[in-house]
């Protein structure tokens, strides 16, 4: 692919720089409602990385996956390079458990829910964004949920330090990866996909964190559909 | 004040989102007098144990004495018991009509069901009309079943329509807004110039004006006052109507 | 999925629409939609909105040996994606006859009119050389998809860069983008696909059918062309008889159009070129439209770190260690062995020692039951009238 030695010259970055961007949840953006086909849609981003969620649904189900008592969840990641793989199959399966948790599944019984998911920019945190994308994406098309969910995804380098919403390049450098679904109701962690090695003590930590980080997401959630809200008296 | 509506009553028009709670224990007051307060969820909002639970983002909406809901802004439309619908003819077959509503599953709609519809005189009814129905059957185990006749056997405003004039689709809570009472927006609209309207409470419009040229501008206009404050689109129609548009 | 149908209704009023030379957005004949073109922060990505559809490109590229009728041509490779996201029409990987189509005119439009030197994109001659990968996605349909697709194409394979190589000798050196700036591709012209859409066996035309007009066209016209005026490929579907005079026309209005288009795809890529040089803020994240009121950014976000330590050593604390299970291989026969607990066959053990009514006391603590089931007995040491009429029953 063309970025075949990226890597080199990275580990240039000055402690400065690390003591600045871990503790900080980067820039981010949504826009919902934005695509006129899809019963909800939202983007959102984060830093650069970017991800477009496109939600059908209840809608008609296929005979071969149709459930009798609830509703069918397909989830779809396309990536934006060639074909689906492994990975977008693994990604997807996290954000599909994580939206059978939150959604009322049974009040929709043999419909389906379709979430697709496009990658339009891949910066790290990339599974958080989906979560996040299709969170969103989710309340826009006004499906019936028993809470919200967020992502978060924390890095641990290998100094031992715990960097939250990491870039593509703080990704490649970490020792462990972790990216948590946080439910709003009560925190919890809703799904964990984990790649590396770390000990106990720091997964509490990146649960910890994330659990905090959660309250900020949560509250961007509040505000933009607030501001979609604000002109309807 | 009662406990229960106090805490619904301070959330009025505000934006909820799924998994905000109104929790209302009780008080164990010693008397053991407990006054039992009725109040009814709408949509967006469930009953789980001793607390409400929102399930949809939008605005909470309070009808007296006791009603609550969450009005939003959603594009798919649920199929709900006496609803009235636009829909489109699919197919034809047997005794009955598969009517496309937008829901999840296409409504069913028999023959008989038109005002004067016998076993011989059957309704002309093509594949690819639009019929205005309220549903009979509507809940999310069973096929949705239409009929358009009320249950005086009258067509009532019901059956099919629409011989020209336009179909399009808008959100399910501006549907919601043009169908209030004294909507603010038909009563804007109307000063422009006359026009035939049916409102579907799955998103469905139709409008039919003098020219196509009327029926177009009726059209965009009503896309478009989505996302408007009442004074931003006033001042929108008034140039319309002015003609500068 | 289905879609939703087109009703008698729409149809009629669209053609009716069409002969008082009306459209449903208010646009003349031979009117575009607006057309937006973003680029990405990545090179060679970019996303065209054409009024409410909406494609993405991205063009990437990689080191492949070449095919053996061209040694020394680098390959294009095109794929045009009809996500499920842009219609519930459109199913996960079905070869559906509009894909179809909508591929081959691409190819048609941007490989086979020659306008990107493939030459150039030789290494060494006949063992390696770059393929470039041209991916679109549709992520909203709403007519128009060829015009979209290829403005989205010939733009992205604009912006793309590709990385720097050296050969020295047999070694093949790939610069990255820090080391040497990456190369633009070579390309000879920009051709532009501009679609016609006919009704009423021909008697009307529009340029950029929106997806209902579409579903009511009888033909469509594709006129791929470059800015020179010269035609890079023509397809007519939909099985209608077109005059010359007709053809002429409609190859003059493209002319026109493809012309506009493609000063705006300059300009959109000027404008990215002096972002980037500038170093101001580029990507999709800085094109977002602020001020809609579905759209929300916020700023960077500290996140309180300081007493995550002490929870996280709490809860660790909290949580008792396992009971290490002590467990000694046991060597069943020779070339064999085992750890763990269900070894040792426990099947011949005394019968009191299975005791069934374990997990009824872990749901109820305070209704104790001692039976044997053989025994006729039951004895209950806690009274409460529901349970012991309960286990009377099963008596």
């Amino acid at each position: 692919m063309t970025r075949m030695s990226a890597t080199r010259g990275l580990c240039m970055r000055t402690m400065m720089e690390l003591d600045q961007s871990c503790s900080v949840l980067r820039e981010y953006g949504s826009e919902q409602s934005l695509l006129s086909k899809p019963d909800g849609s939202s983007t959102f981003v984060q830093g650069d990385t970017s991800i477009l969620a496109g939600v059908y649904g209840p809608a008609e189900v296929k005979v071969s996956k149709e459930i009798y008592d609830r509703a069918t969840v397909e989830v779809l990641i396309q990536p934006k390079m060639g074909l689906p793989g492994v990975r977008e199959r693994a990604r997807e399966q996290c954000v599909r458990e994580t939206c059978e948790a939150a959604l009322l599944l049974t009040l929709h019984p043999r419909s389906s829910v379709t979430v697709v998911l496009q990658v339009i920019h891949d910066d790290g945190s990339l599974l958080s964004c989906c979560l996040n994308a299709a969170c969103m994406a989710l309340m826009d098309a006004g499906l019936p949920m028993s809470h919200l969910f967020c992502g978060v995804t924390c890095a641990i380098s290998k100094e031992g330090q715990i960097i939250i919403d990491p870039t593509a390049r703080q990704e490649k450098e970490c020792r462990a990866l972790l990216t948590f679904a946080i439910d709003s109701a009560e925190c919890n962690v809703l799904i964990s996909s984990t790649t590396g090695s770390f000990s106990v003590q720091e997964l509490q930590q990146c649960i910890a964190i994330s659990q905090k980080a959660s309250e900020q997401i949560f509250q961007f959630y509040r505000d933009s559909v607030k501001r979609r809200y604000s002109k309807i008296q | 004040m009662d406990t229960i509506h106090a805490c619904f009553k301070e959330k009025i028009g505000e934006v909820l989102l799924p998994g905000d709670v109104f929790s209302f224990r009780l008080p164990e007051s010693g008397d053991g007098s407990i006054k039992s307060e009725k109040i009814i969820c709408g949509p967006g909002l469930r009953r789980n144990g001793e607390e409400v639970r929102v399930c949809k983002s939008g605005i909470l909406r309070h009808k007296q004495p006791n009603m609550y809901w969450i009005d939003s802004q959603q594009r798919r439309y649920v199929p709900a018991k006496g609803e009235s619908v636009i829909g489109i003819v699919t197919t034809k077959s047997g005794d009955v009509f598969k009517v496309d509503v937008g829901g999840s599953e296409q409504a069913s709609l028999s023959y008989l069901a038109f005002e004067g519809a016998t076993k011989r005189n059957r309704p002309n009814v093509q594949v690819g009309d639009l019929v205005y129905g309220q549903f009979t059957i509507a809940n999310k185990d069973m096929e949705p079943e239409l009929v358009c006749i009320d249950s005086c056997g009258r067509a009532n405003g019901m059956g099919v329509f629409g011989a020209d004039g336009l179909l399009f689709k808008v959100s399910l809570g501006l549907v919601r807004r043009l169908l209030a009472p004294q909507s603010e927006i038909i009563k804007d609209l109307e000063k422009i110039f006359p026009f035939e309207l049916v409102v579907g409470m799955n998103g469905r419009v139709w409008v039919k004006a003098k020219t196509v040229q009327q029926t177009l501008i009726v059209t965009n206009l009503l896309e478009t006052s989505e996302n408007m404050t009442s004074q931003q689109r006033q001042t929108l129609f008034k140039r319309v109507a002015e003609g500068s548009l | 999925m289905r879609d939703t149908p087109l009703s008698n209704c729409e149809r009629r009023f669209l053609l009716k629409a069409i002969e008082e030379k009306k459209r449903l957005d208010g646009r003349q004949t031979y009117d575009y939609r607006n057309i937006k073109i973003t680029f990405g922060t990545d090179y060679g990505c970019c996303i065209v909105e054409l009024g409410r559809t909406r494609v993405l490109c991205q063009v990437s590229c990689e080191l492949v040996p070449p095919k053996d009728s061209r040694p020394t041509e680098g390959i294009m490779f095109f794929n045009l994606e009809l996500s499920p996201m842009a219609s519930p029409a459109f199913e996960p990987n079905r070869q559906s006859e509009l894909l179809v189509m909508l591929n081959r005119q691409l190819e048609r439009c941007l490989r086979n009119s020659k306008c990107i030197d493939t030459e150039s994109l030789c290494v060494v001659s006949g063992e390696k050389v770059w393929q470039i990968r041209v991916d679109v996605h549709v992520l909203n349909h709403d007519g128009n998809l060829m015009d979209a697709a290829s403005i989205a194409a010939i733009s992205a394979l604009s912006h793309f860069r590709r990385p720097d190589v050296a050969i020295q000798g047999r070694d093949i050196t790939v610069f990255s983008p820090e080391e040497r700036d990456p190369i633009p591709l070579s390309i000879y012209h920009m051709p532009i696909c501009v679609s016609f859409a006919f009704f009423l066996q021909g008697s009307y035309l529009l340029v950029d059918p929106c997806e209902q007009e579409e579903r009511v066209k009888d033909g469509l016209l594709v006129i791929a062309m470059n800015k020179h005026r010269e035609i890079c490929s023509i397809q007519s579907s939909g099985g209608i008889m077109l005059l010359k005079d007709q053809v002429l026309r409609c190859s003059k209005i493209a002319s026109v159009k493809v012309s506009e288009i493609t000063e705006l795809i300059n300009k959109a890529l000027e404008n990215d070129k002096k972002i980037r040089k500038e170093g101001g803020k580029f990507g999709f994240a800085e094109s977002m439209p602020k001020e809609r009121i579905t759209t929300l950014k916020r700023e960077e976000a500290p996140v309180e770190m300081a007493d995550v330590k002490e929870t996280a050593n709490e809860i660790v604390n909290r949580t008792e260690t396992p009971t290490e299970v002590v467990s000694s291989p046991v060597l069943v026969a020779m070339g064999t062995a085992q750890v763990g607990e269900g070894i040792v066959n426990s099947w011949g053990l005394d019968e009191d020692e299975e005791d069934e009514p374990q997990t009824e006391d872990t749901k109820t603590d305070d209704v104790m039951v001692i039976s044997d089931s053989e025994e006729e007995e039951v004895v209950i040491l806690n009274e409460e009238a529901q349970k012991s009429t309960k286990l009377s029953k099963r008596k």
